[in-house]
C-alpha cells in the first residue's frame, strides 16, 4: 500500500484597481487595498483560520502521525503581514507543530521560469529569505507556480539545491505509468520528482461538493479505500488550500471530510509523508520526460490559462520585457511594483476560454470581463513606464 | 409674411437620445423656432421636457381618444411598401379577423387596408415601453406613421418636416393625408451603416421617402451625392444643409504623462472605421514612439479590436476608455493633440466639431462631410492608412502645421452655427410652401 502525500497551495495575488486611461501618469498606488484586504478577509474567515486550527488539532491529537505541506506564496504572506498578522500568526503556530513542511516556490507566485533565468532565480531566493525570515524554515522541495514543470525547471531546482520538486501528473508524458512513484528527469544526478495524482486529488477539489458526481458523497472511509487500493509507493494530494471552506464551503461538508480523513488511514493502514519524507524514503527508478511546460491548470494542463491568447501573450511579454531597464534604476519599490505584476492571476484573469475552465477563470475575476483585466493591466503597465522612464531620467540612465 | 407652421417628424429627442440624431434636431428646432411655428412630434418625450420656444409632442404623451376622433378620415397609402418590412408580414397578427371569415364582400387588399390603418390601444402602448429601437423597431416605425398621420389631420400646418428613415413613412403619410409639402433631412442612411452590398427594407423606405418628397436636405454634399448616386433622386430635389454645433467652453488641461495623445471618439462600428485607426496607430508608433492613442466609445468592433491592439503589441501606447459622458469627453479632448475620424462612410461628423472648438487639429477621412466645414482638416481615404499616419505625424512634429490647422478650424467651426443652418432651411421652405 502507498503512502499518502498532501501539499496544499497557499496564495492571493495583488488585485489591480479598474485603471482607466485617466490615471496614466499619476504615478500613484496601482493595487485595490480595499478589495484585496477584503478577499483576505473573507478567505481567512472561510478557509485559513478554521482549516489552520481543524490541521493543528489534527496534528496534536495524531502524535505526528498526520503530516502535510504548504506552500505559501511571498504575495500572500506580505498581505497578512500587511492587513491581518493575526492569520500570519496562525500559520506560523501550525508550522510550528512541527507536522507542517513548507515548500519553497517564486515569492510572486510568476511565470518568470518561463520568461527570465535571472528574475527566477531572484524571485526564488527572495521566497527562500522570507520563509527563513517568518518561518524559520529552509525547504527542501520545490514547486514551481501552479506546477508549471519541464525537464529544465527540474534541473534547474537540483542546480539551486533541491532535492524534490513536484509537478502535474499529466497522462501524455506518463505514457501509461502510474503518478504515484518517484521519478527522475532527464539530466538530473539525485533530485526526484513528485507527481500529482491528478484523479485523486481533483476528486477531493473539484468533484468532493459535486451532487452530480455518481460518488456523492464522498466519505473519509471510502476515500482511504481508494487509496489503499492504490499501486506505488505514494499517492501525491496537492491542491489548493482555499478549497476547504472557500471554493467548496463548509456546508459541502468538507471540514467533517477532513476532520475524519486522519483516522480513516490509520484504520486503513496507510502512513502519511510529507514531499522531502517522501524523497528520502523512495527510489525514483523510471525516468519520466516532459520536453514541453505542464501545469496543473485547466484540462490541456499546459501554459494556456496564462498565455492562450493575444492579450495574455502581450501583457506578460511587455512586464517581463522591463526586467533590464528597471533593476538598472535599483530602486526596491519600483522593482517590487514591477514584480507583483508578473504575478500569474493578472493573466489568468485575461483567458478568454468557454466551457467549464473558462467559468472557473471567471469564478476568481475581480473584473467584469477578460477584456477589461487586459485593458486595466495595460494602464497600469503604461504607468508604470512612465515611472520608470522618470525614475531612469533622474539616475541618469536616459529613457 | 406670416410665420410658416411647420410639424417636424423626429424620433430621438434630448433627453431621450442614443446618438448624435437627438443633438441635430434639437439644435436646428431651437433655431427654427426663433422664425417658425414650430411642434416636434416624436415616438417618446419625457414628460417633464420644456422647450418653450417650440411644442414637443410624445407619443407615450397622447391619448387614445385624441387619435380616434381622426380614425375615419384616414387611409393608409403607403401600404406596399409596409408588406416590405419583415417584422411586419401579418398585419392580423394583433387578433383582428382575417378577410375571408367576414360577411363583408369588397375587395380583400382594401379590407386589409381599412383595418391596418386602424390604431389600437395595446398599438400606442407600445410607445410607453421605454425603448426608442430594439427588435420590433419596424412595427414602431409603422405604428408612428399612422398615428402622426391621425394627429396631423388634427393639426394646422404649412409643411411637414421629417428626419431620417424611421420617420420617412409617417412623413409620407402626413403628406397623403394632408397635401402639405413634405421635407426629409437626412442625418445618416442605411448605405453609411451597412456600405453599398447591403441594402434591405430599411433602404427600401429610404428610397420611397425621398421619391415622395419635395426636397430633401442631406447634412452634406458629400451625403447628398451618396442620395443622387445610390438612390436614384434628381439632384434638382437634394439641398445639403450643414449641421451647427453648441458652442462649449473649451478649456485645456495638462496631461498625466509626457507623449502627446491622438484620440479616436465615437461609436465601434464598421462605419466609424476603428480598425484603420488602428491600422495607423500602429504605422505612427513605429515612427513616432512618444505618443498614445486613445479609442474612446464601444460597440461591437471593441472586443476584436482589443485582439488586433494586442496582436499588433500596441498595447501600452493604444487605450480603451469604454464609453464616456459628455464631462468625460470633455476632459479628454482638452488634453488631445490631434483627432483622427477615419470613418468609411459619415454624413457629418459633428465630433470633429466638437474637437475644433478645443483647438483641436484634424485628420479625417475623405468619405466624412464634415470635411466640407472644416476646411483646414488633413484628408486621407479612409482606407488609406500610410497617408492618415503621415498626416498624423505631421501634426505632431511640425508645431507651426499643428498651429496652421487649428487656426483655420476655429475660424471654420465660427461659421458653424444652428442659426446659419436654420436660415438655410427657411429658404427652402419658403420655396417649397409657395
Amino acid at each position: 500500500m502507498p503512502d499518502v502525500c498532501l501539499y496544499f497551495q497557499v496564495h492571493q495575488p495583488n488585485r489591480l484597481l479598474p485603471y482607466d486611461f485617466f490615471r496614466i501618469g499619476e504615478n500613484a498606488t496601482h493595487e485595490d487595498d480595499a478589495l484585496n484586504a477584503s478577499i483576505l478577509d473573507k478567505v481567512a474567515e472561510k478557509c485559513y483560520l478554521p482549516a489552520n486550527s481543524m490541521f493543528q488539532r489534527l496534528i496534536e491529537e495524531n502524535h505526528g502521525r498526520f503530516r502535510m505541506a504548504l506552500s505559501i506564496s511571498g504575495t500572500l504572506i506580505e498581505q497578512m503581514q500587511r492587513f491581518r498578522p493575526d492569520v500570519l500568526e496562525s500559520f506560523k503556530n501550525l508550522v510550528a507543530s512541527g507536522g507542517v513542511e513548507l515548500l519553497a516556490e517564486t515569492y510572486y507566485h510568476s511565470l518568470a521560469f518561463v520568461h527570465s533565468n535571472k528574475e527566477f532565480d531572484r524571485q526564488v531566493d527572495m521566497h527562500l529569505q522570507l520563509l527563513e525570515d517568518v518561518f524559520s524554515v529552509r525547504p527542501r522541495v520545490f514547486r514551481n507556480t501552479e506546477l508549471i514543470y519541464n525537464d529544465a525547471i527540474a534541473a534547474k531546482a537540483e542546480t539551486m539545491g533541491f532535492d524534490g520538486v513536484v509537478a502535474e501528473g499529466v497522462a501524455r508524458n506518463l505514457n501509461g505509468l502510474s503518478p504515484n512513484f518517484l521519478y527522475r528527469a532527464p539530466k538530473t544526478a539525485r533530485i526526484k520528482t513528485l507527481l500529482r495524482n491528478t484523479r485523486l486529488s481533483d476528486d477531493l477539489s473539484f468533484r468532493f461538493s459535486d451532487p452530480n458526481w455518481s460518488e456523492h458523497p464522498l466519505t473519509a472511509e471510502k476515500f482511504a479505500r481508494w487509496l489503499a487500493e492504490s499501486d506505488g509507493d505514494v499517492v501525491n494530494l496537492f491542491m489548493d488550500y482555499e478549497n476547504i471552506g472557500e471554493h467548496q464551503w463548509e456546508d459541502t461538508g468538507i471540514f467533517d471530510f477532513w476532520k475524519a480523513i486522519p483516522e480513516a488511514i490509520d484504520d486503513a493502514g496507510l502512513q502519511w509523508v510529507t514531499p522531502s519524507e517522501g524523497v528520502d524514503l523512495y527510489r525514483s527508478s523510471h525516468s519520466y520526460s516532459s520536453s514541453s511546460l505542464t501545469s496543473w491548470a485547466d484540462a490541456e494542463r499546459d501554459l494556456s490559462a496564462w498565455m492562450g491568447n493575444v492579450m495574455q501573450q502581450e501583457a506578460i511579454g511587455k512586464i517581463h520585457n522591463l526586467e533590464q531597464k528597471i533593476l538598472a534604476v535599483n530602486d526596491p519599490e519600483l522593482t517590487h511594483t514591477w514584480a507583483k505584476m508578473q504575478t500569474s492571476d493578472h493573466f489568468y484573469w485575461m483567458a478568454t476560454k468557454g466551457g467549464t475552465d473558462g467559468s472557473v477563470h471567471r469564478y476568481f475575476t475581480p473584473y467584469p470581463s477578460p477584456y477589461d483585466a487586459y485593458i486595466y493591466f495595460m494602464n497600469v503597465l503604461a504607468d508604470l513606464q512612465i515611472r520608470l522612464r522618470r525614475a531612469r531620467e533622474a539616475k541618469g540612465l536616459g529613457s | 409674411m406670416n410665420r410658416l407652421r411647420v410639424l417636424k417628424l423626429g424620433w430621438e429627442f434630448p433627453p431621450l437620445i442614443n446618438g448624435g440624431l437627438g443633438v441635430a434636431c434639437l439644435g436646428l428646432s431651437q433655431a427654427l423656432a426663433k422664425s417658425v411655428d414650430l411642434t416636434v412630434l416624436v415616438p417618446m418625450s419625457s414628460p417633464d421636457a420644456d422647450f418653450g420656444d417650440f411644442t414637443l409632442r410624445g407619443l407615450n404623451q397622447v391619448r387614445m381618444e385624441e387619435i380616434e376622433t381622426a380614425e375615419d378620415r384616414y387611409r393608409y397609402q403607403s401600404f406596399a411598401q409596409v408588406r416590405q418590412i419583415p417584422v411586419f408580414l401579418n398585419p392580423y397578427e394583433d387578433g383582428e379577423p382575417a378577410p375571408t371569415s367576414t360577411p363583408i364582400q369588397e375587395n380583400s387588399i382594401t379590407f386589409q387596408e381599412r383595418v391596418f390603418s386602424k390604431t389600437s390601444r395595446e398599438q400606442l402602448e407600445v410607445f410607453k415601453l421605454g425603448e426608442l429601437y430594439g427588435p420590433n423597431l419596424g412595427k414602431k416605425v409603422v405604428e408612428f406613421s399612422k398615428i402622426a398621420a391621425k394627429l396631423a389631420l388634427l393639426e394646422e400646418f404649412d409643411i411637414i418636416h421629417a428626419h431620417d428613415w424611421m420617420t420617412f413613412l409617417a412623413g409620407v403619410e402626413v403628406k397623403k393625408a394632408t397635401g402639405k409639402p413634405l421635407v426629409l433631412h437626412v442625418h445618416a442612411l442605411q448605405y453609411d451603416r451597412s456600405g453599398a452590398d447591403d441594402f434591405g427594407w430599411i433602404y427600401e423606405i429610404e428610397k420611397y421617402g425621398m421619391e415622395q418628397a419635395d426636397c430633401i436636405i442631406p447634412v452634406s454634399r458629400y451625403t447628398g451625392e451618396i442620395i443622387a448616386s445610390h438612390y436614384g433622386i434628381p439632384v434638382a430635389k437634394i439641398r445639403p444643409v450643414h449641421n451647427g454645433a453648441e458652442p462649449v467652453a473649451s478649456f485645456a488641461t495638462r496631461k498625466k504623462f509626457p507623449e502627446k495623445l491622438v484620440l479616436f471618439l465615437g461609436r465601434l462600428t464598421s462605419q466609424k472605421g476603428p480598425e484603420f485607426f488602428l491600422e495607423t496607430a500602429a504605422r505612427v508608433i513605429a515612427q513616432y514612439p512618444d505618443v498614445r492613442f486613445v479609442v474612446a466609445g464601444t460597440g461591437d468592433k471593441l472586443r476584436p479590436l482589443i485582439e488586433s491592439g494586442a496582436f499588433r503589441g500596441l498595447g501600452s501606447h493604444f487605450h480603451f476608455t469604454g464609453f464616456l459622458d459628455k464631462e468625460k469627453v470633455h476632459d479628454l479632448l482638452s488634453m488631445t493633440d490631434v483627432y483622427c475620424m477615419p470613418s468609411v462612410s459619415e454624413p457629418f461628423g459633428l465630433s470633429a466639431l466638437e474637437a475644433a472648438q478645443f483647438g483641436i487639429p484634424a485628420v479625417i477621412s475623405k468619405q466624412s462631410g464634415v470635411a466640407e466645414v472644416l476646411k483646414g482638416a488633413l484628408l486621407a481615404d479612409y482606407w488609406d492608412v500610410e497617408l492618415m499616419a503621415k498626416h498624423i505625424c505631421d501634426l505632431l512634429t511640425d508645431s507651426d502645421l499643428h498651429a496652421t490647422v487649428a487656426e483655420q478650424a476655429k475660424l471654420d467651426i465660427a461659421a458653424s452655427t444652428w442659426d446659419a443652418a436654420a436660415a438655410k432651411v427657411l429658404k427652402i421652405y419658403q420655396e417649397v410652401s409657395c
